[in-house]
Formats: structure tokens, C-alpha cells, sequence
């Protein structure tokens, strides 16, 4: 089963042409970095961090035509917003689940 | 719809959503920018000047919203699109957005079509809002220079109506600071035998299409008054020249006056006009001068009538004459001041001294605030004697400064000519040439007239001098002379001048007239003692004081004057 979106994809390659590639990697990258920093903000009990990184991944999540996981940030974001993380563990585990599928099905495009 | 290349800014905290963004816009065609701040993007601003702004609203150190504000003050008048980059979804936040300034949103992820499309709409809202600056600037531009044009025209036509003596000791005037743009005119000018001229007009409309039409009129009234021309004629020559230049639908109202000192009476035109008062000394009655006449270039040659009414005024007797800003003056509640009113400040009136005032401070005290005396053109005339008001004076700036000086010349006018034209303009127009004769040009004219009228009236039309002994026989004798003058068949009167220079450095002028009537025994004249003053007498005492010699030949019908000067520069 296909964690990305096939249409918004086809049409990406389209946009980014010979860029594909360095668009992917670069997203990788990032998101990698900011999962990490995501894990010690849960751990600090930071919402208002939560909230922010949660934000931040879920569009980025959504632009490379991963909606889905892009839900299960926005789930971490509420949580922030709303102040109270002290469930956010289970969100974050759901999310790095996610994320790995996201991360296995792009790096073989 | 394709756009021509726009420099568009991407400002997203997210580096490969600013890569997607940037591959969309420049595959558009566009040139790219790119932040990841707040604080950069005002910075990208500053430095690119970006024509369209896509801006993430959370970001970090500065947000997009703060950004927008900062961006916005910084574009000032120009505008600079700015649309909001952001999943947010609750309402309130979004509506919170456009108030810091955005101009839309474009939610993640990013449709390339849509994102097209909105960047074509907002260029296309940019182009029309610097054409409109482009055309308000322009307006601006304009309007100072029309602006700066009227006060030009305004210094103009300054020194052509201030060369008028509307500052004679028996004339007073309210003319508003603005007169040249309501249209208001106010002339006043002697001529070279003493009389004064007043002529007060009003123009349709207002701004320059109104002061245009006071320049020529304002030339013609003074060249003419100045050479002796009669009003009617002056009449017919401004009444021509505006039908001539003005559009149709524009004219002049006007009211002309020649007021004479020496027979105390006023000769009055009117046309369009609302009614003047003339108010009796005396008797401190007050008579109604309407007008009878269409206004001032309206009507043809042909059409245009000259009649006046003339009115017998005594020493103190005054003439209140204004446009009709005056009884269309307006109150703070829009009530017009309305003739009543006027009339009513003239009946209450125990001061004849303060009239004037009074007139002028009770239409202020009306205006009130509103408009003030801003169309508002009053002038008293008041009949005193000439010593009061002074000698004419002499204008040595117009002319030549050299002139002919050896010459001699013959004007005949013969029968027609004599019933409908004046000539004393036009000869004392041949004599103002000679500069020496100019300084005479008061004394020529009494001259002239006394020589003319003696030649054509009591020589050609054969009327008796004796008649003009009292007010009533004047009137008697101008009677006849139109009588006379209308049942003329042949006659002449012939002008010639023969001028010379002296060895002084001076001249000398002899003028003959000869008549076609029967003349009169001079021989006999000669040996009478005259009396000084009087109405009656050929003018030969008048004559006698301004020339060197007179003398007749033949049956009387030739008399030849003599005048002499000294060299200029003797003074």
C-alpha cells in the first residue's frame, strides 16, 4: 500500500524536473533533524515546542505528498497548541511508525 | 493569461517547501528571492524590492504577520502583494492574517495551478494600481501648473485694470481680492476733456474663461476713453470683440457711465444687470436705473443698441452701482441676501456719509463665515466739482519717443461723414504722434472739440450760439442740432495742420478750419468786450488762453489757431 499520494506526486516530478532528487534528499535531511528534536521536546514536556516542530513537519509532510503522515503530526500540533502533552509520547511513536514508511517508499523512487 | 516577469519572494522557515515553491514560480517565468525568516524577509524586501510576496506565517524569530506589518509600512504607497503560506485552519486565525496586512492564502500543500493563478490576478491588481498612481500624479502635476498659470494670468491682468483711477476722491469701491476669477470687472478712466468713464461688468462663469474676457475688454475701454472716444462707440467696439471671442453662451452684463463735472450729469448704459440706486441729496429720495439693454457680446453690429439714459445730477447726488454677487450673497443657512435687503439698508440709512460702509459691513455681517465678500463688487459715485477730482493727467508712456516734427496735412469731411463721425480721435491720435504735442494733448482736445463744434454746428448746421445761456436752453439746442443734423444735404468742415520746428529747439502747430456756412462777422466780435464764464460764445475766450494767436479770414468760416513750444529735455 502507497503512504503517498500518487497524482500529487506524478505532477511533482513534473514541477521539480531534474530537481527531484536534491528536493527529496533535502527533505529527508530536514525532517530527520527536526523528528529529533521533536523526541526531547516530548521529553521536556515542551508544548509550545511540540506545537511549533509538529507545524512544521506536517506541511512539509503534506508538500511531498505524504498526507497521511502529515495527519499524524497535526494530531502532535493540537496537543501543543492545546498545552497539554502529556500523551504526546504515543502521537510521537505513531508518527516515527509513519514516518519510516514515508521515508523507505521515497528513498526507492 | 501569461504576466511579464515579476520578482516574487518566498519567505518559508521549511528549506524544501521553499524548493518546491521556487521550481512552481520560476517555471512561471519568474525571478526568485528567498527567506527563512521574518527578519530576513524584511531584509530580502529592503534589498530586492520584490513585486509579490509569499510569506509562511510561522516562522521562526520573526513570524509571517509581523513580517507583513513591517513589509507594508516599508512599500508606503506602492502596492506589494502578500500571500499568506499556511495550513492554519481555524477561521479567527485566518481573518488575523489579512488584518496584519496579507492579501490571501495559499494552504499546503501547494497547488501549482492555483498558486499560478493568484499571482497572475495580483499583478494584474498591481499594474492597475500603478497606473492609477501614475494618473494621480499627473492630476497633481496639473493642477499646480493651472494653478501656478492663473497666478501669471492674474499678475497680467493686474497691471492692465490697474491703471485706472478707480482711486479719485469721488469714487468708492469694494472689489473682492478674488475679482479676477468670479469675473468681476471694475474700470474707471478720464478723458482728455475732463469726464470720467466708469464701466463695472460681470462676467458668466468663473476662472479663467471670465478674466480672459476682462483683458480686451479692459484694453479697449482705456485705449478708447483715453482718446477721446464717445461711449457708444466704446460700446459697440467691446460689444464686437466679445461676440468675436467668446464662446457662445458667454457674455458680459455691464453698466457703463460717463459722468461729466462740467454739465453735472451722468449718461448711463445697462445690460443684465440687476437695478442700481441713485440717491438724491436733497430730497434723500432714491431712483431706480434699470437695465434696458441684452449684455455685452450677445448681439451683432447691427443689433447692438447704444442708447443711454442721462440723468441731471447735482453736487452730493450719488450713484450705487454692483454686480449681482451682492443680492446673491449667501448666509451659514443658504438664505440669499436677496434686493430687499438691499433696498431696505438704503431707506433705514440717517447717514448719507456712511452709506457706503454701511452697504459693505451689513453684507459681511450676512456672509458670515461662508464665502465672505467673494463675489461681491460694489461702487459709489458721487457728482462734485472737477477741482475736487483734478486735471487730467497725461500718460507720456504710450507713444513714440521721436516723432515727425516737419509736416502738414488736410482732412476734409464732407456731408455723411459729418452726421455719423466723430473725427476728433482719430486726428488726436495723428497729433499724440508728435511727442512735444503730447503733454498738450488736454488742451489740443478742448481745443479741437471747441473748433470742431464751432465749424460744424453754428458754421455747416447754422444753429445760434446764443442758445447755450442756460441748463434749459442746452437741452433746447441739442434738440435742434439732431433736427438739423438730420436734414443735412451738403457741407463740409476741413482740418488743416501745418507743423514746424523752431530754431529754440521747439515747434509750431497751426491749425485752420474752414466750415461751409455762412460764417459771422468776427470784425464786429472783436471790438465787444467778452465775458468771463458763461455757457455761451463760440469758446473764443477758451480758445484764447491755450493758443499763441486766433484769427478769421474769409466770411468768418476760416480761423486759424496757432500754437507754439519750447525744446524738450529743457526741464
Amino acid at each position: 500500500m502507497s503512504h503517498l499520494d500518487t497524482a500529487q506526486l506524478t505532477e511533482l516530478k513534473d514541477i521539480m524536473e531534474d530537481a527531484f532528487g536534491d528536493l527529496v534528499s533535502t527533505y529527508l535531511d530536514d525532517s530527520t533533524e527536526k523528528l529529533s528534536a521533536l523526541d526531547s521536546a516530548v521529553t521536556a514536556q515542551d508544548a509550545k515546542e511540540v506545537a511549533s516542530l509538529a507545524h512544521s513537519l506536517k506541511g512539509s509532510s503534506s508538500n511531498i505528498c505524504a498526507s497521511g503522515l502529515a495527519e499524524k503530526f497535526k494530531v502532535l500540533e493540537d496537543m501543543g497548541r492545546a498545552g497539554d502533552v502529556t500523551e504526546a509520547a504515543a502521537a510521537l511513536e505513531d508518527a516515527k511508525a509513519a514516518y519510516a514508511d514515508v521515508e523507505q517508499e521515497l528513498k526507492s523512487l | 493569461m501569461d504576466v511579464a516577469p515579476l520578482k516574487i519572494l518566498i519567505a518559508d522557515d521549511n528549506q524544501s517547501d521553499r524548493m518546491i515553491l521556487a521550481a512552481i514560480v520560476k517555471k512561471m517565468g519568474h525571478e526568485t528571492c528567498a527567506a527563512g525568516d521574518g527578519l530576513e524577509a524584511i531584509e530580502q524586501f529592503k534589498q530586492h524590492s520584490p513585486d509579490i510576496i509569499l510569506l509562511d506565517v510561522m516562522m521562526p524569530n520573526m513570524d509571517g504577520q509581523e513580517a507583513a506589518v513591517e513589509i507594508k509600512k516599508l512599500a508606503g504607497e506602492d502596492m506589494v502583494p502578500i500571500i499568506f503560506l499556511t495550513s492554519l485552519q481555524d477561521a479567527s486565525d485566518l481573518a488575523a492574517c489579512l488584518d496584519s496586512g496579507g492579501d490571501d492564502f495559499l494552504s499546503k500543500p501547494y497547488s501549482p495551478v492555483i498558486l499560478q493563478a493568484k499571482i497572475n490576478a495580483f499583478s494584474r491588481m498591481r499594474r492597475m494600481n500603478n497606473t492609477l498612481q501614475h494618473q494621480r500624479n499627473l492630476i497633481r502635476e496639473n493642477n499646480e501648473h493651472m494653478v501656478h498659470e492663473q497666478e501669471v494670468a492674474r499678475a497680467v491682468y493686474d497691471n492692465v485694470a490697474h491703471s485706472g483711477c478707480l482711486n479719485l476722491p469721488n469714487l468708492r469701491h469694494l472689489l473682492s481680492p478674488f475679482s479676477v476669477f468670479n469675473g468681476d470687472v471694475l474700470l474707471a478712466a478720464r478723458k482728455p476733456s475732463g469726464s470720467l468713464h466708469l464701466l463695472l461688468g460681470d462676467f458668466t462663469g468663473h476662472g479663467l474663461p471670465a478674466a480672459i474676457g476682462a483683458m480686451p475688454l479692459a484694453e479697449i475701454f482705456y485705449g478708447m476713453t483715453a482718446k477721446g472716444f464717445a461711449m457708444a462707440e466704446i460700446l459697440r467696439e467691446i460689444n464686437i470683440k466679445l461676440k468675436n471671442i467668446l464662446p457662445v453662451g458667454y457674455f458680459c452684463c455691464a453698466c457703463m457711465v460717463t459722468l461729466s463735472f462740467e454739465r453735472k450729469q451722468i449718461e448711463v448704459w445697462m445690460g443684465g444687470l440687476p437695478e442700481y440706486y441713485l440717491y438724491r441729496q436733497d430730497t434723500k429720495a432714491i431712483e431706480k436705473v434699470v437695465s434696458t439693454h441684452l449684455p455685452l457680446g450677445v448681439l451683432s453690429r447691427d443689433a447692438f443698441d447704444a442708447t443711454t439714459e442721462k440723468f441731471a445730477l447735482n453736487n452730493g447726488d450719488k450713484l450705487y452701482m454692483w454686480s449681482d454677487g451682492i443680492i446673491e450673497a449667501r448666509n451659514d443657512e443658504g438664505d440669499l441676501f436677496g434686493e430687499e435687503r438691499l433696498l431696505d439698508i438704503f431707506t433705514k440709512n440717517t447717514k448719507p456719509d456712511e452709506l457706503f460702509d454701511e452697504i459693505v459691513s451689513i453684507v459681511n455681517d450676512f456672509s458670515g463665515e461662508s464665502g465672505k465678500d467673494d463675489d461681491t463688487t460694489v461702487l459709489e459715485v458721487t457728482m462734485v466739482d472737477e477741482d475736487e477730482v483734478g486735471k487730467v493727467d497725461i500718460d507720456l508712456s504710450s507713444g513714440a519717443v521721436t516723432g515727425p516734427t516737419d509736416w502738414c496735412m488736410t482732412y476734409t469731411l464732407r456731408c455723411d461723414t459729418l452726421k455719423t463721425f466723430n473725427p476728433l480721435p482719430v486726428m488726436l491720435s495723428i497729433l499724440n504722434d508728435v511727442p512735444a504735442l503730447r503733454i498738450l494733448s488736454g488742451q489740443l482736445y478742448t481745443l479741437m472739440a471747441e473748433l470742431f463744434s464751432n465749424a460744424f454746428e453754428h458754421g455747416v448746421l447754422g444753429l445760434s450760439s446764443g442758445m447755450k445761456n442756460s441748463a434749459d436752453g442746452f437741452a433746447e439746442y441739442y434738440k435742434q442740432r439732431t433736427i438739423a443734423m438730420s436734414e443735412m444735404i451738403d457741407g463740409y468742415v476741413s482740418f488743416q495742420f501745418d507743423l514746424k520746428p523752431l530754431e529754440n529747439g521747439g515747434g509750431q502747430l497751426l491749425i485752420t478750419v474752414e466750415d461751409s456756412g455762412e460764417g459771422f462777422d468776427y470784425k464786429a466780435r472783436e471790438d465787444k468786450q467778452f465775458q468771463a464764464g458763461g455757457y455761451s460764445g463760440r469758446g473764443i475766450p477758451l480758445i484764447r488762453t491755450i493758443s499763441d494767436s486766433i484769427e478769421y479770414h474769409g466770411k468768418g468760416n476760416i480761423v486759424k489757431v496757432a500754437l507754439s513750444w519750447e525744446g524738450l529735455g529743457a526741464d
